[in-house]
């Protein structure tokens, strides 16, 4: 009971409640590398030859899926290109830079930063006015409050990271999204009636359009705090921080309300994934919207109307 | 017993009954369990892991809001 269900080591580190299983150590790092390499392979993330451009902000999830991902990598199979965003949020983004600088260089991955500011004139603390220049106000006409930060952040980043993807020749874009993020989004956008979201929810990203490089979740399956516990077992340099933006987000509201009821029923996460997945296929082709997607008249980015995203919010600000 | 507890730029010192364990310990400070990794003497170990007179024990966050 007290020792490693594989090797028999007495000193666990992991006891895991869904399963039973106890890890020591080695054999817990062991068995989230081989989990992630499986699932990679399963959902046909990666084929050999893809170029993998890794969104790395430094904090534990891009940390341990670079760090996992580079044994791809080490064995010839892909090529791999590490992006960091600077948002532009004072007193949090800079270390978490240093630390993704200091992880790409430690595996010898090639690192770019790009920012918000060099992007779109203005860094997000001065999107959401903490900085006294007045574009606080980001309420759009219609809108009773102002748009959350991570709305911005959201658009703008992936926004930045398909240009990347495109002047870097990448063939697919990593995240570090976790179990718990993917048990949010789900339950988040079916909460709030948000269908043309929720079928975009997935392991790997389903655009036709060739403009969209596509986005793959590797540590999908795994939950977030097997992922610190990873990184603090792994002895890897990660930004432990939390984000001053995602005070008062819905998704932290119900990230809250998984997390209080996983304790009572651990297996909720994986339940609310698995259901939703058998479904998935299902609700994408009787509800996919119809019509194709045009080109942004002002920064030439696929877009669904005469604007994409990043670019009306810009218009709406000049 | 008296245990040192670090957490984050916190250097504590916990006075702790016989056969407390970690869970209890992050209760008594209202830590939530699943938002951190728990060292004991520089060894990870899981929340039932009895505490000792003497132990210095590090509280790691991993998890912040949501
Ligand atoms: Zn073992
Ligand atoms: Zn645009």
């Amino acid at each position: 009971m007290n020792s490693c269900s594989k090797c028999g080591n007495q000193q666990i580190i992991i006891r895991k409640k869904h399963s039973g299983q106890s890890l020591c150590q080695e054999c817990f790092i062991e068995s989230i590398n081989e989990k992630v390499l499986k699932d990679t392979r399963k959902y046909k993330l990666l084929e050999k030859g893809d170029k993998v451009l890794v969104a790395l902000s430094g904090g534990k999830d891009s940390v341990v899926a670079l760090h996992i991902l580079n044994s791809l990598r080490e064995k010839n199979i892909i090529d791999m290109v590490a992006v960091t965003i600077d948002e532009g949020i004072k007193g949090y983004r800079e270390e978490g830079i240093e630390i993704a600088a200091t992880n790409a260089k430690s595996l010898g991955i090639e690192h770019r930063v790009m920012s918000f500011k060099e992007y779109f004139g203005r860094t997000l603390d001065e999107m959401m006015g903490q900085d006294g220049t007045g574009h606080g106000d980001t309420r759009r006409q219609g809108d009773t409050e102002p748009r959350h930060a991570c709305t911005y952040c959201g658009v703008f980043r992936r926004w930045i990271l398909n240009r990347v993807a495109q002047e870097e020749g990448a063939t697919k874009i990593a995240t570090g999204h976790n179990l718990d993020d993917e048990t949010q989004s789900i339950l988040m956008n079916y909460l709030e009636g948000n269908i043309n979201n929720l079928i975009r929810i997935g392991p790997k990203s389903e655009s036709r359009d060739e403009r969209f490089t596509v986005k793959i979740k590797p540590l999908r399956e795994i939950p977030e705090k097997e992922i610190g516990l990873y990184a603090i077992a792994a002895d890897l340099n990660v930004h432990l921080a939390g984000c001053p933006y995602a005070g008062e987000s819905f998704r932290r509201e119900i990230g809250g309300f998984i997390k209080e009821l996983s304790r009572d029923h651990p297996t909720i996460m994986y339940s609310t994934l698995r259901g939703f997945d058998k479904i998935k296929p299902i609700l994408k082709k009787e509800l996919t919207p119809k019509g194709n997607t045009g080109e942004c008249r002002r920064c030439g980015e696929p877009a669904a109307g005469e604007l994409c995203k990043a670019c009306s919010f810009l218009e709406g600000w000049e | 017993m008296q245990v040192k507890v670090i957490f984050g730029e916190e250097n504590l010192t916990e006075d702790v009954p016989e056969d407390y364990t970690i869970k209890e310990l992050l209760k008594k400070l209202g830590i939530p369990s699943e938002t951190v990794v728990v060292k004991k003497n520089e060894a990870i170990v899981i929340e039932e892991e009895l505490i000792q007179e003497g132990d210095t024990l590090e509280i790691i966050k991993v998890i912040f809001g949501g």
